[in-house]
């Protein structure tokens, strides 16, 4: 049965083949969808990791004025004891620009064995950025106040998936880790690993989580720092931010932004759903096209081979049997389609194209497939019960 | 002769309703999106409300430091100092606008918090660019230069802050914990206006940070006006002549770079992984790319329904053919419906997209964004809708002229 429709399929593949293209483009821009929504949607399901309700966070420019690492010291150490001693605040924590659901990231790259660059994220905390963000340790532990004596390596957290790109299942506690420098030049031994802290989802809902590394800020880089993430009592309103923001601008001088986490989340998803819901309508439109156009199109197929179908019922075919048929033929246009669509399709987990897993490429693959399918199948039902209901004497009189 | 095709093609869509819907809603819905793409695009890089001058005008948006053995960079606005010292030298330029990238700061009003963003511009700026001014006037030199603390308010921010109140020139307002007395009102500017978007604009010697700091790396950006669009590659070369003599001022760095770019290019550049070119051809390849793939879909479809419709008329074909017309008369006959056809689907597809541009102004999805079928943008949906329509007819037709009169006549 299949190998005879296969056959009719190639007698008129002159006139199928427009319909075969339509559907391997269709496909394409189907798996590139699904391929969008599956990521999204893994990405989704992920837990966050930590929390970000009622944590702020003040932007400012560092001052200029201060000169020396000691007075930057001095000046930082006052400005954490008034902000900590403001009623409405829990916890605060200085920190590099790259907070959660920032824009601005920081990054560098590591070593350990024969896992080499590594890139990862590199976040600038203080003893308290854990209990700001409510971060979860893996294992080992976060920096106490003895980290600050410098010894020869750096003391780091690195989170779980960092921790599995560098030590796969071996333990990471103690372990060094190197940094990769410009120029060739051997990667250094720099930082030793004193925990393992959960994965933090920090780029916002539909982001992927990726490699993170806290260092402790050391004094040096304090006067970098311009931001402090801020943990909040849930009663603090606009005229606590006020005050905020009104003590801050005494005490640094520079302009002040403060955001909420929670806000910020909010416009890092919508930065990241706006292409989904553009490709989504722009794909709808186009698959609405296809199905009216195949429907168009198999319809009129059908009718022509009017003489051909009051033949085979005359020979004793039911309706059923030639409604079969003719939706199994649109079935094999869309399996050959979708053979030459897979094949173009398996390219990019094979090549690692885009950088995504290949379980997200397989899924959509999976995804684009049975959409095409049905597709097809919903666009061919109608014209081929509509065949089936051709009189054998009509059809045959007809010509 | 066309009238006759006119005809023909009226009499071929009233046939088939079910196949004139098909044909119609690709072609309309796949030019809708085309002109509500191209009139974004077209808004937001041509001429518009406050950068009217902007086809005689240079951007020079960022500074490029580069480390040539280490391959280390550091890319950046410039300073104050940089731009005062080196770009406001510049003898070619009629004027030159240099301004602060917009900074978000907060304001607080009757324990209600407001995002305010803020910008501190020289007093070039207003000349170069065209704000309308609802009341009041721009900050003057004199007022820069004593270091006054004044501002100009766009009318969303005079809304948010103020409520419904007639005029504010004179009254103060504290943001980022400063209290600025407002000297004029705008009509506010869509954020896609990476420039000259802001909600306050303030005197750059007010500006919190030091703007007497003789680094290169800073805030700022300039706009370079020209006297006329044939100075342009005039000021280029000057303004590269300059940059030619300047080195780094950082020592870990050997390399300098800087150029003053048209709009659109000036944020290519920063895209391009290259460091020469501006990246703007790759741009356009790209989308050109994309534009093709996109209408690649509907032109499949059209294509295979024009077929089925093409060959139902077979036996009009047969006849013509056997009363001696020449294929090619029958192939321009079919490309011309199909043009018609397609003609019919942009007047619909015109109106669509009218529709939904005036739902994306009415809705709030872009403060203060005004998006309009331009003459522009009409003229290149005219084009879209003539390849289109070629595409989608050539190859029916070309079928169609080979049928061979006995088959045509027979299938009948």
């Amino acid at each position: 049965m299949i190998r005879h429709l296969f056959k009719l399929a190639w007698n008129k593949k002159k006139q199928n083949f427009l319909l075969i293209t339509e559907m391997f483009v269709s496909f394409i821009v189907m798996f590139a969808v699904f391929t969008l929504m599956v990521f999204y949607y893994n990405n989704y399901k992920t837990s966050m990791g930590f929390d970000y309700d009622n944590v702020w966070v003040a932007n400012y420019t560092p001052p200029q004025n201060i000169t020396t690492t000691d007075s930057f010291q001095i000046f930082h150490q006052s400005l954490g004891n008034m902000v900590r001693s403001m009623p409405q605040v829990n916890d605060i924590s200085f920190t590099s620009a790259n907070v959660p659901f920032a824009m601005s990231t920081n990054s560098t790259e590591v070593s350990f064995g024969n896992n080499r660059h590594i890139r990862t994220n590199v976040y600038q905390t203080e003893n308290d950025y854990k209990k700001v963000l409510n971060l979860k340790m893996a294992e080992g532990r976060w920096f106490t106040d003895a980290d600050k004596i410098t010894g020869k390596y750096t003391p780091v957290v690195i989170n779980s998936k960092l921790k599995e790109s560098l030590f796969g299942n071996t333990a990471a506690i103690g372990k060094i880790i190197r940094e990769e420098q410009f120029d060739e030049v051997p990667p250094a031994d720099k930082y030793r690993v004193i925990g393992v802290a959960e994965n933090m989802k920090d780029k916002g809902d539909y982001q992927e989580v990726e490699n993170g590394m806290f260092v402790a800020i050391d004094t040096g880089w304090m006067r970098n720092a311009g931001n402090i993430l801020i943990h909040v009592k849930p009663n603090a309103d606009a005229a606590f931010e006020g005050r905020l923001s009104k003590a801050l601008s005494n005490a640094i001088g520079t302009s002040i932004e403060i955001e909420h986490l929670d806000k910020k989340l909010q416009s890092k998803n919508l930065l990241m759903l706006v292409p989904l819901i553009i490709a989504l309508i722009v794909a709808g439109f186009l698959i609405i096209n296809v199905a009216l156009g195949l429907y168009g199109v198999l319809w009129y197929n059908i009718n022509k081979r009017k003489a051909e179908i009051g033949l085979r019922r005359a020979v004793g075919a039911s309706g059923a049997d030639v409604s079969k048929q003719l939706v199994g033929e649109a079935l094999v246009l869309a399996t050959i389609a979708l053979i030459i669509g897979t094949f173009f399709a398996v390219q990019f987990p094979l090549l690692n194209v885009f950088d995504l897993p290949a379980g997200v490429y397989i899924t959509a693959l999976l995804l684009a497939v049975l959409f095409i399918y049905l597709l097809v199948l919903f666009c061919a039902l109608y014209p081929g019960r509509q065949a089936a209901a051709i009189y054998p004497a009509v059809a045959l009189h007809e010509e | 002769m066309l009238t006759n095709y006119f005809k023909i093609a009226i009499a071929v869509l009233k046939r088939r309703k079910f196949f004139t819907f098909i044909s119609l809603f690709g072609i309309s819905f796949t030019l809708t999106i085309i002109i509500v793409t191209t009139a974004f695009v077209d808004n937001v890089i041509s001429n518009n409300y406050p950068e009217v001058n902007r086809d005689r005008s240079l951007y020079i948006n960022f500074l490029q430091q580069r480390n040539s053995k280490f391959g280390s960079e550091m890319n950046g606005p410039a300073s104050y100092y940089y731009m005062d010292k080196y770009v406001n030298s510049l003898k070619t330029p009629e004027k030159v606008a240099i301004a602060s990238l917009f900074m978000p700061v907060n304001a607080y009003v009757n324990n209600k918090k407001l995002v305010v963003n803020n910008k501190f511009t020289n007093e070039g700026w207003w000349d170069v660019m065209q704000y309308e001014f609802l009341e009041g006037k721009p900050y003057t030199q004199q007022q820069i230069d004593n270091g006054d603390r004044v501002a100009v308010i766009t009318d969303d921010l005079k809304k948010n802050y103020f409520g419904d109140v007639p005029a504010v020139v004179g009254k103060f307002i504290e943001v980022d914990n400063v209290q600025y007395r407002i000297t004029g009102v705008v009509k506010s500017v869509p954020v896609t206006m990476l420039i000259s978007y802001a909600d306050l604009f303030a005197p750059y010697t007010v500006s919190k940070s030091d703007y007497k700091s003789k680094e290169f790396a800073g805030i700022y950006s300039a706009v370079l006006l020209a006297h006329s669009k044939a100075d342009i590659p005039k000021m280029q070369q000057e303004y590269a002549d300059v940059v030619a003599k300047i080195r780094p001022d950082r020592k870990d760095f050997d390399q300098f770079k800087s150029n003053a770019d048209t709009y659109v290019a000036s944020f290519t550049r920063q895209m391009s992984n290259e460091n020469d070119g501006t990246g703007l051809s790759f741009l356009i390849t790209v989308a050109v790319i994309f534009i093709l793939f996109f209408m690649l879909l509907p032109t499949l479809n059209l294509v295979n329904i024009n077929i089925s419709r093409i060959m139902e008329r077979s036996s009009e074909i047969g006849v013509r053919k056997a009363f001696g017309a020449s294929s090619k008369t029958l192939v321009w006959q079919f490309i011309t419906e199909n043009i018609i056809l397609t003609f019919f689907g942009a007047v619909i597809g015109i109106l669509l997209s009218f529709v939904i541009l005036q739902a994306i102004n009415n809705s709030n999805l872009i403060n203060n964004i005004h998006l309009s079928i331009n003459f522009t943008v009409l003229m290149f949906s005219l084009l879209a809708t003539l390849v289109f329509g070629l595409l989608s007819g050539v190859y029916p037709a070309w079928r169609m002229s080979r049928l061979q009169v006995v088959t045509a006549l027979k299938a009948q």
